[in-house]
């Protein structure tokens, strides 16, 4: 009995702590062991336009807005090939902030995940926020992602938790103008899981190879955040949108549906 | 659990490629938390962070350490003092860098291992991730973590203890939060009289009028203040009367639900003793004044706890001069003078 559990913490480390020595492998017909890098762009709008920060986009309710910051959390990147098998990019690094003000001149924000398993792959998911099961980990689950977080202020100072989101600017209403507008939208502990996910089928097959780098172009319409599955009012009180356990799934929800897969490359 | 420390050590032997030789090694020594047999099952998973006796030595010198704050002057410990049961002694609501006052009374830090959610409003559901909010609160620490981070990477000592706490040995701030949590999950308070008169230990019985107090207690406060951490880890309102001047929601500022406004954490009665002033502003100085609230004091704020309606249609909790002179004779018996003098923990 103890030399079994000797055996299997050895294994175990042994299957660990291998030096990384690529086996390279060079038969370029088989896919297994070969591995590859995609890009995720995302591309930030709304409706048909591209977003800008300080421009005024007008939504439901003869309500308007503009923002000055626009952030979100994506996480548990998963791509599922033409088999229906997933390879799930590593947790601990499978964890990313989409920040506009990164945005190249053509406003995208690039994502870019490494030593993907080559296959042919149909479809994309991935969630916006942290899930439960990585939050429960405390420091051991978030790692280096803390110091991000906290320095791109995708944390509460009042709480401990994460902003899934982040939009400040102002709003104006039939009767207000240039009101503040802020998004916050986060998990509450155990008490409220705000955390969804998405998944995107590719209008084509991405080829992940060795020699091949394919990107993918995500576009996010942040009309959707307020004019989603549900419609949100500033006049409502959907200008101020923290922790609460009524507003905040609804945006959750809403966000869920901003997202779709424009085209993609394979190079 | 305790399989960890064994892997890990065979993990030491079997990963000599990974780890360049540096000055110092990670060798770890497993140390246990206590789980006494009077207390609820623990709420802190340590398969995520095992409990290293250099682990809890860094993250007791970073719980007493300065350099956490932006001032370099206010330490964790500097509003939880462990004389006072770790609490903010003498101050009803605590302030921090800069001179800003806080909103709330600093709570004890004792057996935060056995414990679901912190804050008086459970603003922090995981113990790892609460020293965030001092941290960065403008008002209390003013820090960032990262600007943490370059201080102590800056300080050879630091460098130094994180190597020997940690496998990856890296100044960061998962690792400070981890070795903050050992120290703080170590901080076991479980030998007061009570404990011993229940665990039958050392002969120690109960007087009289504290053994009045106690069935006193059981029948009109344990329905909140539960188990033998004298709380069930809710959230409860009990109709003290609003200070218009802070006006604390309490547990609505989280969820801005209607249902918990005036909702804070039911305390632990550990060690209450030495842990005034009292409730989540301070406002009550001694507990004969918190027992006269419960018998005389408490007000419909609109949302009280319907445990504590009367049959007049009040709210409270009737007391007589007897039964409050008990209580308070029982209350004293869960001071635990093992714990708040424990060298483990002291600064110095
Ligand atoms: C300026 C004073 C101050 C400083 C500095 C401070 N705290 Fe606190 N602490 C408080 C107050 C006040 C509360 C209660 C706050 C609330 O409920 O809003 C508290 C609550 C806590 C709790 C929750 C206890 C419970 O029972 O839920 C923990 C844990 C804690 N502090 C740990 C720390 C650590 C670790 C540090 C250093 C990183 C620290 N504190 C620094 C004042 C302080
Ligand atoms: C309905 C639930 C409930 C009952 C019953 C109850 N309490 Fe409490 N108690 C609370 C809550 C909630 C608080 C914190 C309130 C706040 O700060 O807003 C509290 C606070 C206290 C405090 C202050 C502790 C501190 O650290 O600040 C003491 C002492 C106390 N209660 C003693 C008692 C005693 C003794 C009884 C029985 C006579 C009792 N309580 C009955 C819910 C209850």
């Amino acid at each position: 009995m103890k030399l079994l559990k000797y055996t299997f913490a050895f294994l175990a480390c042994a299957a660990i702590t291998s030096c990384s020595s690529d086996d390279d492998n060079s038969d370029s017909n088989d896919l297994t062991g070969q591995t590859g890098e995609v890009t995720l762009k995302f591309d930030n709008g709304v409706g048909d336009q591209d977003f800008i920060f300080g421009t005024t986009y007008n939504k439901s309710n003869s309500e308007s807005f503009q923002l000055e910051t626009l952030k979100y959390i994506i996480s548990n990147v998963a791509f599922t090939d033409s088999e229906g098998n997933t390879f799930m990019y590593p947790t601990e690094d499978n964890v990313f902030i989409v920040d506009e003000a990164d945005g190249n001149n053509a406003g995208e924000i690039y994502i870019t995940l490494n030593d993907l398993d080559a296959a042919d792959y149909v479809s994309v998911s991935f969630g916006v926020g942290i899930d439960q099961d990585r939050f429960a980990l405390g420091a051991d689950g978030q790692g280096d992602f803390l110091d991000e977080a906290s320095d791109e202020g995708m944390m509460w100072s009042w709480a401990s938790g994460y902003k899934f989101i982040k939009l400040d600017g102002t709003f104006s209403t039939s009767t207000l103008t240039d009101e503040p507008l802020n998004v916050h939208m986060g998990s509450v502990g155990t008490a409220l899981d705000n955390y969804r996910e998405v998944t995107l089928a590719f209008p084509n097959t991405v080829l992940v190879r060795d020699d091949a780098s394919p990107e993918v172009h995500i576009k996010a319409d942040i009309a959707k955040v307020f004019d989603g599955s549900t419609t949100a009012n500033f006049a409502d009180g959907y200008d101020q949108v923290h922790t609460d356990v009524n507003e905040t799934p609804i945006i959750a929800d809403n966000i869920n549906t901003m997202f779709s897969v424009h085209h993609v490359h394979n190079d | 659990m305790k399989r960890i420390p064994l892997f890990l050590f065979v993990c030491l032997l079997v990963s000599s490629c990974n780890k360049d030789s540096e000055t110092e090694v990670y060798v770890p020594v497993p140390i246990q938390v206590e789980w006494p047999e009077n207390f609820p099952e623990m709420a802190y998973n340590l398969d995520n962070n095992p409990l290293t006796e250099a682990g809890f030595e860094l993250g007791k010198d970073l719980f007493y350490e300065g350099k956490l704050s932006s001032n370099g002057a206010i330490a964790c410990a500097f509003c939880h003092e462990q004389a006072f049961a770790f609490t903010h002694h003498g101050h009803n609501l605590s302030h921090g860098v800069n001179g800003g006052v806080g909103f709330r009374n600093a709570q004890p830090i004792q057996n935060m291992a056995y414990q679901t959610s912190f804050m008086w409003n459970g603003s922090a559901s995981h113990l790892d991730l609460q020293p965030i909010i001092p941290i960065t609160s403008e008002i209390e620490m003013g820090e960032t973590l990262s600007n943490i981070i370059q201080k102590l990477s800056a300080d050879s000592e630091y460098q130094e203890k994180f190597d020997r706490a940690f496998d990856d040995g890296e100044v960061s701030t998962e690792n400070m939060l981890k070795a903050l949590s050992q120290f703080m999950v170590m901080m076991v308070s479980s030998n007061s009289k009570y404990d011993k008169y229940v665990r039958q230990e050392d002969n120690v019985t109960l007087s009289t009028i504290e053994l009045d107090g106690l069935n006193t207690f059981q029948q009109k406060c344990t329905s909140c203040h539960a188990t033998d951490l004298f709380t069930d880890q809710t959230f409860r309102n009990n109709g003290l009367p609003v200070n218009p001047l802070l006006n604390d929601t309490g547990r609505y500022e989280i969820l801005e639900d209607p249902n918990d406004l005036y909702k804070f954490k039911v305390p632990s009665l550990r060690n209450v003793a030495v842990s005034g002033p009292y409730m989540h502003d301070g406002r009550f100085a001694t507990l004969e004044v918190v027992l006269d609230f419960y018998d005389a004091g408490a007000v419909d704020n609109g949302n009280v706890d319907p445990l504590l309606l009367r049959e007049d249609n009040t709210y409270g909790i009737t007391l007589n001069d007897y039964e409050k002179e008990s209580l308070i004779a029982f209350l004293k018996t869960l001071t635990d003078n093992e714990f708040l003098e424990d060298e483990r923990f002291a600064e110095y």
